[in-house]
């Protein structure tokens, strides 16, 4: 079965802990690095989220992303490095290209940032099963219809593509050439998409009717079978945690 | 025996939007408890829309001009919402892809989706899914996902969906069509299973050997109309009912041809009841 979703099977502390708490946590690596601005803070946290990471022994799948996200970083050390407005001391050069220390360290407060943001989405991403977010998010007050779109859109974009490769397949046994020039390609593209969309449309009408029939639209209050991942200390980690946001803001103030 | 009016449907008229003719034509009947209706016709008769207008589907999800009535279980369908139809009728579709809903990821909670909407108590539920997923032999299943299932695991699955709201009647809208011999023959013992029970059942089908063994009643229908709602000898004995494009029994065109009827006067529509006759003569 082919699915969407980056969820890693796993039984670490990570994954006992709830959806909810885990969104709370990657708000607060997002916002506190921002509202603090310091080096240290920007540290505190990459290595706060870079421990849970491997904690939860998801650290294989997230390398690659870092690995990826690296490439794009380097154009920021250069372009900061060389042309951040408050450059001042030059710090090292090559041939006659200045890099000053001001930028290299704005650069480096950027970058860490990024990577504890890349670090604590994936621990989200990776460690939670998408029915248990979008679950715990409906459950919070979203609409049962948004969460629907969230959830089943996992299960049903694959189903689609097998879809396509059916039609592709039933196109090239009647003579269409579907591989070769960029012109050629662009050809097969209409008799393709064409039976995609109409098959589509019809059968997001049938569903449409058999959640109906399933009291989708009822208005009785919904119930869950699951009744959530519930973890013990969900509510101590979600008031400390938004206690640090608010002392943070607080200290921001002060200074 | 006092035998209980469950469907009653009059004058029921309805014409799809954009569409200039009649799709159910001044159609009137009335189905028992506990009766078990076979539907037949060929395509374009009006089969699937009767059987969405038994839920409510018609005319609320198409709109389209609507005239009659349809009472379920006392309740006038059009006037009221699907969601509150649904936990009076259930109706199961032909393609068994298109019910998974695909936002759940075991066959467990895909049969909870329903009662979830229903907001039923979580004990409740799991009470009620495991009975279900016990008589349609799903049990060993519960645990995989929607997806992996064959065709006639999936198509008994959405029946469990629809079962597990605990209907007074379940309407099949040719479940089987998609399905290869071993799922057809899969979800034709479950829904006889479902009759034994007690269940109201109407059934939309193509197979007619299926709805020879099983039908209390047939509803023949061509062009909207209701032609002949009887039970099933009768109907299938009928000398024009090819010209409504319906090709009867196997046994029973044997039987036509060599000319053998019953005492009353009917053909033969089932393969003991041919048997018998045969026997009689040689």
């Amino acid at each position: 079965m082919r699915t969407l979703s980056l969820y890693q099977e796993g039984d670490s502390i990570i994954h006992k802990i709830d959806p909810i708490t885990k969104i709370i946590f990657v708000l607060i690596t997002i916002l506190i690095p921002i509202i603090m601005g310091t080096l240290n803070s920007a540290f505190a946290f990459l290595i706060i989220s870079l421990t849970l990471v491997i904690i939860a022994g998801v650290i294989k799948k997230v390398l690659p992303i870092v690995g990826f996200t690296s490439i794009i970083l380097v154009t920021v050390i250069i372009i900061q490095g060389l042309y951040y407005f408050n450059n001042r001391t030059p710090f090292f050069a090559i041939g006659t290209v200045v890099f000053y220390k001001e930028g290299l360290l704005y650069a480096l407060e950027i970058i860490l940032r990024i990577y504890s943001i890349i670090n604590s989405v994936s621990l989200l991403m990776f460690t939670t099963k998408p029915s248990d977010l979008v679950e715990a998010l409906v459950k919070k007050g979203l609409s049962p219809r948004i969460g629907y779109v969230f959830s089943s859109v996992l299960q049903i974009i694959p189903q689609m593509m097998s879809t396509v490769d059916t039609i592709i397949d039933a196109q090239r046994s009647r003579g269409m050439e579907v591989e070769g020039s960029f012109s050629r390609r662009i050809r097969a593209f209409i008799p393709l998409i064409g039976p995609a969309v109409i098959s589509s449309l019809i059968d997001t009408k049938e569903r449409a009717m058999a959640l109906e029939v399933r009291a989708f639209n009822s208005r009785y209050k919904k119930t869950f079978l699951n009744e959530g991942t519930t973890f013990k200390y969900a509510d101590v980690m979600q008031v400390s945690l938004i206690s640090i946001l608010i002392i943070s803001i607080v200290l921001r103030f002060v200074h | 025996m006092f035998f209980m009016k469950i469907i009653t449907v009059e004058h029921l008229k309805y014409k799809y939007p954009l569409s200039d003719k009649l799709a159910l034509d001044d159609i009137s009947f009335e189905i028992e408890q506990g009766e078990f209706i076979g539907i037949i016709g060929q395509n374009g008769a009006g089969k699937s829309t009767l059987c969405q207008a038994l839920v409510g589907l018609v005319p609320n999800f198409y709109k389209g001009s609507y005239g009659g009535t349809v009472l379920v279980n006392g309740i006038n369908v059009s006037k009221t919402e699907v969601s509150e139809v649904a936990s009076h009728v259930g109706l199961v579709f032909q393609n068994p892809f298109n019910q998974i809903t695909g936002s759940k990821l075991t066959v467990y909670e895909e049969v909870a989706f329903g009662l979830e909407n229903l907001g039923l108590p979580v004990e409740e539920m799991k009470r009620r899914i495991d009975n279900v997923l016990n008589l349609l032999g799903l049990y060993e299943f519960r645990d995989k996902n929607p997806f992996d299932l064959s065709g006639g695991q999936m198509q008994r699955l959405a029946i469990a969906g629809i079962i597990a709201m605990q209907p007074e009647v379940i309407v099949l809208d040719e479940p089987t069509s998609q399905l290869d011999p071993q799922g057809s023959e899969e979800v034709f013992r479950v829904v006889q299973r479902l009759s034994e029970q007690g269940m109201t059942i109407v059934m939309a089908e193509h197979k007619m050997e299926k709805i020879a063994a099983y039908s209390d009643r047939v509803m023949l229908l061509h062009d909207g109309k209701l032609i002949d709602f009887d039970i099933p000898k009768k109907v299938f004995s009928r000398e024009d009912i090819e010209e409504y494009g319906v090709i009867t029994p196997v046994y029973t065109r044997i039987c036509k041809n060599l000319d053998i009827k019953d005492e009353n006067g009917f053909y033969p529509i089932t393969i003991d009841e041919a048997h018998e006759r045969l026997e009689k003569i040689l």
